[in-house]
């Protein structure tokens, strides 16, 4: 939301403010189950789900942003035929600690913002992995390969939505 | 801060309490959020798969088609001779299997690289054990099913067995995956064969099928060399399979082989 007065009531601008929200969320969540499935497939593609977890987590408080996580893991657990429960326990984890480490490092800039998107695509791969038993050759070509990949282009992506609709998403960002 | 600590403590809790679900439970919570309330999203991602296809594959889908419709051509004069020997020597017409046809629901996300989830559930048909094919040989067997989406296990799994034989039936063993080297490499691996029985390298392995759930003659893979077993008492032939779990986008799911077949249990006898 932008800082100039525009003569709205407190109550009508949050309204507005979740409406802009949802609308961003709307948009990575139909990237993630149809347009990127629909174009290329392939594992170093960008995680639009755990990008929505990542921004959401740039606005929320660390509690919050668990139970998001809790929430986007469970999705995800659905979805893939992972151990049931590892990206609940590990999208959890991601999700307060990504909050509270906006809180506590102040990361309103936008490469400190692309950096929290790598690293918790990265953690959170390796992470996902471990809990499911993966072989260790496969633990080691996500650590060097996959996982830089996948994070490295989620990144990319999430930096481009911060940038594009920093106002909507109320997240302040010094370039 | 305290309430913070509160939710994620909730949260992990929640989280254990999911992991530690043995899996027959867990199969079925999952299969029961697929098919309420994350079905529209199964149901786009299977939307989203056929699209791509549609827009990327579809030269590769229609030279297929053609060549096989040329390979019909071709045999159909074999296939009247089979049937007209068949009906001199007394044999009833051969069964045919049915298939459900199903697209592989990538993610990417990491996921256990030992099962795969399939667009196509107990509505279509699918059933708990049924075999998973691609163009290429074996890939699986179904595992979980719901209504409208189901898992399989592809041969990677570690309690994947397949019983199988070398082309001409002469050697019969159970194939299971086994990881070779440093590097980790998934093979399968051809067991249970006598020591005086000998599979030459470059031999294919096909399904026997002994056991019921996987119908005879289904390729498997290639024989790449042989190892002994460390007490000596068989040879372990290393196989490389056919299909790939991870390239595959495309599959079929068997139908009624379990039901049609010979070994099912035998229907109670109606005397007392």
């Amino acid at each position: 939301m932008s800082n100039v007065w525009t003569g709205e009531g407190p109550t009508r601008r949050r309204r507005s403010d979740r409406l802009q929200i949802s609308l961003v969320i709307g948009i990575l969540l139909l990237l993630e189950f149809y347009l990127r499935p629909s174009l290329v497939e392939g594992r170093g593609m960008p995680d639009f789900l755990l990008l929505t977890l990542l921004i959401l987590c740039l606005r929320l408080s660390p509690g919050w942003a668990a139970v998001t996580g809790l929430l986007v893991g469970a999705t995800i657990d659905v979805l893939t035929p992972a151990r049931f429960g590892a990206n609940m326990l590990v999208h959890t984890l991601i999700g307060y600690a990504s909050a509270w480490g906006r809180a506590v490092f102040f990361a309103d800039h936008v490469v400190v913002a692309a950096g929290l998107f790598f690293a918790g695509t990265w953690i959170r791969n390796l992470l996902v992995l471990l809990l499911s038993g993966a072989p260790v050759a496969r633990l080691g070509a996500e650590a060097v390969f996959w996982g830089p990949l996948q994070a490295g282009s989620t990144a990319l992506v999430g930096t481009a939505v911060v940038i594009l609709f920093r106002d909507w998403l109320a997240i302040r960002i010094d370039r | 801060m305290g309430g913070d600590l509160v939710l994620l403590v909730g949260c992990l809790l929640v989280g254990l309490l999911a992991f530690a679900l043995p899996s027959a439970w867990s199969g079925a919570v999952v299969s029961s959020i697929r098919a309420t309330a994350l079905a529209p999203v199964v149901a786009l991602r299977a939307r989203a798969e056929r699209d791509r296809v549609a827009r990327f594959e579809l030269a590769g889908i229609q030279a297929a088609r053609d060549s096989l419709a040329l390979r019909l051509q071709r045999d159909s004069t074999l296939l009247a001779e089979n049937a007209g020997l068949r009906g001199l020597l007394g044999l009833a017409p051969r069964l045919e299997t049915s298939w459900t046809p199903a697209e592989v629901l990538h993610t990417p996300s990491p996921t256990d690289p030992r099962a795969i989830l399939l667009s196509a559930g107990s509505r279509a048909g699918v059933a708990i054990n049924q075999p998973v094919l691609t163009a290429d040989g074996l890939l699986g067997v179904t595992w979980t099913v719901g209504p409208d989406a189901s898992t399989a296990m592809t041969w990677q799994h570690p309690e994947f067995r397949v019983s199988a034989t070398t082309r001409g039936g002469k050697v019969l063993g159970i194939v299971g995956p086994v990881i070779v080297g440093a590097s980790g490499e998934p093979l399968l691996e051809l067991r249970g064969v006598a020591l005086r029985d000998t599979v030459p390298t470059g031999a294919v392995i096909v399904t026997s099928g002994l056991g019921g759930k996987y119908p005879r003659g289904i390729p498997v893979g290639r024989v790449i060399g042989v190892t002994t077993d460390p007490l000596g008492y068989e040879q372990l032939y290393r196989i490389a399979p056919f299909a790939n779990p991870g390239t595959a986008s495309h599959v079929m799911i068997l139908r009624g082989t379990p039901a049609d077949s010979a070994f099912r249990p035998a229907t109670p006898d109606s005397l007392p």
